[in-house]
């Protein structure tokens, strides 16, 4: 059974349309990647399944429950969180209130000191920079911090909107190291990345978007093969 | 002297507090509302029609008056309008502040309407050689508190906490799960209540209650926003504190030539916007809207 359901999604900003008819199922514990070039649409898929944009036509379920043209406030309290591209933590508020935000879309409010305290022991930078505000943190440590913080919401599917961008190697290699901790706790997520041999090594699948539309799947497998990974990005074999 | 900086102080105090109104409606939904005024002009009247009742009754009815205007402005005006662009809903501010400034005149009349509200607060008492207003101390200790109770909340509620995210970033606010339409009904009713109690501290100080009472309060407060930072309830409660404390003692200072009091403090303003263009506590200038 999939935990997210997305069929024939067509959306975009006023007249401009930018996704036409994007499909594709999500399994629980399941790692799905997401890559193309610039402006195929990748950040407006993850944004219209947030509920942050509208779709024009389409329908996306979580756990069997229609979430189509739902408040994003509704869709995280359903069990979705996406942690936006640039990370956009709020950099006046201390980590520690970052953090807190984030029990605002959590449902099992009786858990919620337990919650940040796993976020602590999960992101150790976040515990000795608790009361730092987190504008002060450095790119990595703000990525932490943003995933921490979706996580705090309890999410049973985590979007991530371009988590290595910015980052040293060094740092992506940590990142991807959570994450994979993450997904191994049995949460679902869903990766958007320009770095497409990083994510289809790292996903138990890769869509490929171009031109608003899902072109080709890819595996991990596909990622050692150089050759076929960049025609299947750019579209060379059509 | 001493009077002077007890007065910058209290008229500081008003417009902070007025500043801080402004800059809650403004922080989650981007709006320079212009009705705010009216908000305290109607507590104004309320005070002054009720003057009669015990002043605690009189209170009340104010700040229930001018907080339920308030969420009548967001409910049937500002939420159906909030997809339309900042354009549009600052002119429908502009309507509304004066459609409700020739409401009031129907009902109250276009001369100012006139009664001694908290009479208790009309006296003056001698420390040394000094002769000081009661009503000066009342309105420093009555900011005093509301500011000490708006920065409890802001700071230490989870209400706060969401107010302070979403005037930095509403986007990602409701991604959290930040409620947009209870957030920015909170913070309307929250603004009427600080209107009210300006209205109450004007009213106290000058008791003639007309249509436009409170408009002057709300365009230097909205200067101190700008002063303070646009995106910071902190700013802009600083920014309306520069602005009116800075008024009060160009008031005292020029004498006679008081009339340009208003020129002065605007050289002041532009001196500060000149040097911290983005405002004094402001970080980031993000703008968009919800």
């Amino acid at each position: 059974m999939s935990i997210l359901k997305v069929v024939e999604v067509s959306a975009g900003y006023g007249i401009l349309d930018v996704l036409f008819g994007v499909s594709f199922t999500l399994a629980p514990g399941e790692c799905l990647g997401i890559v193309g070039p610039n402006g195929v649409g990748k950040s407006t898929l993850l944004k219209t399944i947030a509920g942050e944009i509208s779709p024009k036509s389409g329908s996306i379920e979580l756990q069997g429950a229609p979430i189509t043209r739902k408040k994003p406030e509704d869709i995280v309290r359903l069990g979705l969180s996406l942690v936006p591209e640039g990370r956009q933590i709020f950099g006046g508020l201390t980590v520690a209130e970052n953090l807190r935000l984030g029990l605002t879309g959590r449902l099992d409010k009786g858990s919620s000191k337990a919650a940040i305290q796993t976020m602590m022991e999960m992101f150790p930078v976040l515990s000795s920079h608790a009361d730092r505000q987190a504008g002060a943190l450095s790119g990595g440590q703000q990525q932490q911090l943003a995933i921490a913080r979706a996580l705090v919401t309890d999410p049973k599917v985590l979007l991530l909107d371009e988590p290595s961008l910015g980052l040293a190697p060094i740092v992506i290699a940590d990142v991807f190291e959570q994450l994979k901790k993450i997904i191994h706790l049995g949460t679902a997520v869903v990766i958007v990345e320009q770095r497409a041999n990083l994510v289809t090594s790292f996903a138990d699948r890769t869509i490929i978007l171009r031109g608003g539309k899902v072109q080709a799947t890819l595996t991990p497998e596909d990622a050692k093969d150089e050759e076929k990974l960049r025609r299947a990005y750019f579209g060379m074999d059509e | 002297m001493i009077q002077a900086i007890l007065d910058a102080i209290s008229l500081g105090g008003t417009y902070a507090l007025a500043a801080l109104g402004l800059g809650l409606v403004f922080g989650v939904m981007r709006l320079v509302n212009f009705a705010h005024a009216e908000l305290i002009t109607l507590a104004a009247y309320v005070l002054v029609v009720t003057s009669r009742l015990p002043f605690i009754i009189s209170l009340i009815l104010a700040v229930c008056a001018s907080a339920l205007l308030a969420l009548i402005m967001e409910l049937l005006i500002y939420r159906r309008l909030r997809g339309t662009g900042p354009s549009i809903m600052l002119i429908a501010s502009f309507g509304l502040s004066v459609l409700l400034q020739r409401i009031y005149e129907l009902v109250f009349g276009a001369l100012p309407k006139s009664a001694v509200v908290a009479p208790w607060l009309s006296g003056t008492f001698k420390l040394g050689s000094l002769t000081i207003t009661a009503s000066s101390i009342a309105t420093i200790v009555i900011t005093v508190v509301i500011l000490l109770v708006m920065g409890y909340l802001v700071e230490r509620t989870d209400l706060g906490l969401q107010l302070r995210a979403a005037a930095s970033d509403f986007k990602t606010a409701r991604l959290l799960g930040v409620r947009a339409n209870r957030l920015i009904t909170s913070a309307f009713a929250l603004s009427g209540v600080l209107a009210a109690i300006v209205g109450f501290l004007m009213v106290v100080e000058n008791p003639q209650v007309q249509p436009m009472f409170g408009l002057n309060v709300t365009i230097l407060a909205l200067v101190g926003i700008v002063i303070g930072g646009i995106s910071s309830l902190r700013g802009a409660a600083l920014g309306g504190f520069i602005v009116g404390g800075v008024l009060s003692l160009l008031n005292t200072w020029l004498g006679n030539s008081r009339v340009y009091a208003d020129s002065w403090m605007f050289i002041v303003v532009l001196i500060i916007l000149l040097v911290r263009p983005g405002g004094l506590l402001s970080k980031a200038n993000e703008m968009e809207r919800v």
